[in-house]
């Protein structure tokens, strides 16, 4: 069973090693100050827009500024260099990756949009 | 009280069939099980080696129960696609998941959106393997069909819908909309007529646009028949170790595991295939949790499937082989539990509703997982000790070792996926708050994958090209050889692959190579080895199929080609996107193409936008047409709008483009010019900045008219307006009056214009906060020109993919049916 013992030791180890690497690529959730005090490192930030800023798309370099808030309640400009998603306004909670500036701005590389669920509109049923 | 027009009887005749079901999945279980476990009675050997006859009647009375239970789950369905049918839409799940113009080929799909739907779908399939294996099982026939009824018991209890002291067991497809928790008790439910009353329940909420789509009727199926098909080993697996046979169970489950193989993967992919054609995120693979939660069993079980030989030819490895087939199930099952939970919610695009059911998930997982524990635990001793170590060369070292290689692939894959139950279970906020701060998935997931399932894949299909190779016991040196012809082939065909192809990372042109190998061995072993006979070939061709999917989907994706790229330079740190402008009629090159948007059109819930194709002539000017191509954007008010990609399929490559932005204003909107619609709260008095260079004043609240019903003190009649000063930062300012008017119970908004300034104002209504109000705000847009923005890809090769998508289904379709024609196949009981 010598053998068995080793492929176990390697199985192991190699698993640990996958797992560190693993553990090591994992971005962390920020908040906007998080983020600006870890730039330049990629973070996730869990936010809202902010309807009472204006929502900005250039087609020409297709770049979409926006304003988002945390959830400390923080607000940061954020530049995404991607066509504007559809139904952008109507999204209910954005999860941003990317990175802050290191200042005033944070640089989005993907966004993922919750949207109201189709459920919502069931609370109008409930006053017809 | 009778209410109008609902289907009452139907709603209790699905609540019947659903606790049928679950009597029936009791019965299945009890009978089944008191006569396998009851002393001496157990339909293996005993300790002794003695064979007991089982009680007929109990097996009867299991079979019963079991005919019950089918007909319980089949009484289900039954019931709940007539409501879809029909349109039904007092019920819940009808009125959620369909409309009435919904196309009757996602009927089905629209049956199996929901999670109640989803649990339907995968408990008919068991129903139908259940049955197979009443006929084919014999002497484990007990044993497994035990395990089948316990599983169904408790998939059964999630669509029961029942309250047991206050915890919800389960969530009923046959729940009527007023009996739902959050309305009893409102107003409207106490109307008899309500269903033409309220507008409402004229029309389901529709199907999710991006699931109508030819691939979703088939792949939830699939994938659930592969699912299901999972079972079928275990339940083999569990009636071996409990009756002390961990190894001679094997046999039968075998073709069992092909099966699954075949039918899981082609799931699997189909999935990938409507990513594809449906999806825009431009591929057929995002290692998405949704997808990866799929992903994870399928390696498992092939893992178990190898290690299963060996067990069958060696009667060795029989603890190895046990573990993973348990660990397959549980990850189904776990699967189940992370796409149905919505604990994956900030981390897929797939989105999924919590119906409340977690804890009862997690039970069913940790039943599953803790009791195939404590059996291994239980019955190790029951596995004979192996004497020996495994020769070098032998063939079930090489396959051991193949079996970890998977193992370690699922582990991370499921270990990553994993990260937002890890934070619920030791983030800050979780159970055993270990860790400091939240672990969030990967940001560049696709580096994260590859960095270790890349590796991963270039082992794999090495042990792929050269295990079919080895011999049991040992391998004399002139067998090895036999391999190096595929070698030296592959190591030519490569090279000038790679040299065709431009591969210029290392990492996978190592992997160009072994998965040629793979497939050129896998080839020269089946024609020359089996004879090129479709009987004994079923190893052959499902390793040269997987061996094509790797190949497809490195070269299809490796060598991806942006063919759109933006050319505005923004920065040297921020690189210009890869979206296109298109202005309207305008000739833009997008190398090797040039392209022309000549405008959209609506056909449908479709809008589509033609986009010509030209080639390029030598001198770079455009060359003749080519081809057109129509990405749409499929209009959904309800659920918003969907960029469908459009797909130019050529042998050896696709042009895919789909439409990444649109101006998706209506004609009128377009041509009124306002743009940068943004809200604001405000008071008297207060101030806003507006567009960057405005700055927006209330001055006051003016009240023309306000008239009251004498008898109720009800407001009647209102007439009121804002007054607002825009101010510009060089100092020009404009005061208009913004109206807003109340008769009765209607509002209707007043609009008005700063002509100068070229800014409007809405207001919209009255604010939570006393005395502040919901204005909007518009700029002028300045005259433009109409454009849109898209994305174009090439892929080159994914048709080796598809292939080989359709040779692993054949070659495991050729194994299964090797087994069960084979010599020891006996006739069905």
């Amino acid at each position: 069973m010598k053998r068995g013992h080793l492929i176990a030791l390697v199985v192991i180890a190699l698993l640990v090693g996958a797992l560190m690497v693993t553990i090591q690529d994992a971005s962390t959730y920020a908040t906007f100050e998080l983020a600006q005090r870890k730039a330049p490192e990629q973070v996730t930030v869990v936010g809202q827009l902010d309807l009472e800023q204006p929502i900005t798309f250039n087609a020409q370099t297709s770049m979409l500024r926006f304003t988002a808030v945390d959830k400390d309640g923080a607000r940061c400009v954020v530049y995404f260099n991607q066509p504007k998603p559809t139904d952008f306004e109507r999204a209910e909670e954005v999860t941003l990756t990317g990175m802050s500036s290191g200042d005033t701005a944070f640089f989005a590389q993907d966004i993922l949009m919750k949207c109201p669920s189709k459920y919502a509109d069931e609370a109008k049923l409930s006053a017809p | 009280m009778d209410y109008i027009g609902e289907h009452t009887f139907w709603a209790l005749a699905g609540r019947f069939f659903t606790y049928l079901a679950f009597t029936g999945a009791l019965g299945t279980a009890l009978f089944y099980g008191v006569n396998w476990l009851r002393p001496g009675a157990c339909s293996g050997p005993d300790e002794l080696g003695r064979t007991k006859t089982p009680d007929p009647a109990y097996l009867n009375a299991g079979r019963g129960a079991f005919a019950l239970h089918s007909l319980g789950v089949l009484g289900i369905l039954g019931v709940l696609l007539t409501a879809i049918l029909s349109h039904w839409f007092e019920f819940d799940y009808v009125w959620r998941h369909s409309s009435r113009d919904l196309p009757i080929q996602y009927v089905f799909s629209a049956l199996w959106e929901g999670q109640e739907g989803s649990f339907l779908i995968w408990m008919v399939w068991h129903v139908l393997l259940g049955w197979i294996l009443v006929r084919s099982a014999r002497s484990w026939e007990h044993g497994t069909m035990a395990v089948v009824g316990l599983v169904q018991l408790l998939l059964t209890s999630m669509l029961l819908g029942v309250y047991v002291f206050g915890t919800k067991i389960g969530s009923s497809p046959f729940t009527l909309i007023r009996e739902l928790p959050e309305n009893l008790g409102l107003p409207w439910t106490t109307i008899k007529d309500y269903l033409i009353r309220i507008p409402a329940f004229r029309d389901g909420q529709g199907l999710n646009p991006l699931l109508q789509n030819y691939w979703m009727v088939i792949h939830p199926p699939t994938l659930f028949l592969g699912f299901a098909a999972t079972l079928i080993p275990f339940a083999y697996a569990v009636a071996g170790w409990v009756e002390r046979r961990p190894l001679e169970w094997v046999t039968p489950a075998l073709p069992w595991v092909f099966f699954g193989v075949g039918v899981l993967g082609t799931g699997i992919l189909m999935g990938g295939a409507w990513a594809y054609e449906a999806l825009s995120f431009g591929g057929f693979w995002a290692w998405d949790p949704v997808e990866n939660a799929s992903l994870v069993p399928w390696i498992t079980l092939v893992a178990a499937g190898h290690v299963m030989f060996i067990v069958k030819k060696k009667k060795t490895s029989g603890g190895l082989t046990a573990i993973l087939t348990f660990l397959t199930f549980i990850l189904v099952l776990y699967s189940t539990f992370l796409t149905r939970s919505g604990v994956l919610g900030d981390s897929s695009v797939h989105s999924f509703v919590d119906l409340g059911l977690n804890g009862q998930l997690m039970l069913l997982l940790g039943f599953f997982a803790a009791g195939s524990l404590l059996l291994l635990l239980l019955r190790w001793n029951a596995l004979p000790k192996n004497a020996a170590d495994e020769a070098f060369s032998s063939r079930e070292f090489w396959l051991v070792i193949g079996s970890l290689v998977l193992l370690l692939s699922a582990v991370q894959i499921s270990f990553s996926t994993s990260i937002p139950v890890l934070n619920k279970l030791i983030g800050p906020e979780g159970l055993l708050p270990i860790l400091g701060e939240a672990m969030a998935p990967p940001a560049d997931v696709f580096r994260h994958y590859h960095s270790i399932q890349i590796p991963v894949a270039i082992v794999v299909s090495l042990f792929m090209a050269a295990v079919p190779f080895l011999r049991w016991d040992a391998t004399p040196n002139e067998m090895l050889r036999r391999v190096l012809p595929s070698l030296a082939v592959s190591l030519v065909l490569s090279a000038l692959a790679a040299w065709g192809l431009k591969f210029d990372q290392p990492m996978y042109t190592v992997l160009l190579f072994t998965g040629m190998f793979a497939a050129v061995a896998n080839l020269d072993y089946w024609l020359r080895y089996l004879r090129g006979t479709w009987r004994a070939g079923g190893l052959a061709l499902t390793h040269l199929g997987f061996a094509l999917i790797l190949l497809g989907a490195l070269i299809s994706n490796g060598k991806k080609q942006a063919i759109s790229q933006n050319p505005v330079f923004l920065h040297k740190d921020f690189p210009a996107n890869e979206h296109i402008l298109l202005p309207l009629r305008d000739t833009v090159s997008m190398h090797p193409y040039w392209v022309e948007w000549t405008g959209e059109r609506r056909e449908g819930h479709f809008q589509l936008y033609d986009v010509h194709f030209y080639g390029t002539n030598p001198d770079q000017t455009p060359g003749e047409k080519l081809f057109t191509l129509s990405p749409y954007i499929q209009l959904n008010p309800r659920m918003g709008n969907v960029r469908e990609p459009s797909t130019k399929h050529f042998w050896d490559r696709d042009v895919y483009t789909y439409v990444s932005f649109a101006d998706m204003r209506s004609t009128e909107e377009k041509e009124s010019g306002w743009t940068e619609e943004m809200e604001a709260t405000m008071g008297r008095g207060e101030e806003v900045f507006v567009f960057d260079s405005y700055l927006m004043r209330c001055d006051s609240i003016l009240v023309n008219d306000a008239q009251m019903v004498q008898e109720t003190g009800d407001l009647a009649a209102l007439d009121m307006a804002a007054r607002l000063t825009l101010k510009h930062m060089d100092g020009r300012s404009e005061t208009v009056d913004v109206p807003y008017q109340v008769r009765g119970n209607q509002a209707s908004p007043g609009e008005a214009e700063f002509p100068t300034l070229g800014v409007k104002a809405r207001f919209e209504g009255v604010s939570d906060d006393p005395g502040r109000f919901k204005m909007k705000f518009w700029r002028k847009a300045p005259d433009e020109q109409e454009f849109i923005l898209l994305q174009a890809f090439i892929f080159p090769y994914i048709n080796v993919l598809w292939l080989g998508v359709v040779l692993l289904a054949i070659g495991t379709g050729m194994a299964v049916a090797k087994r069960l024609a084979g010599p020891k196949a006996a006739p069905k009981a």
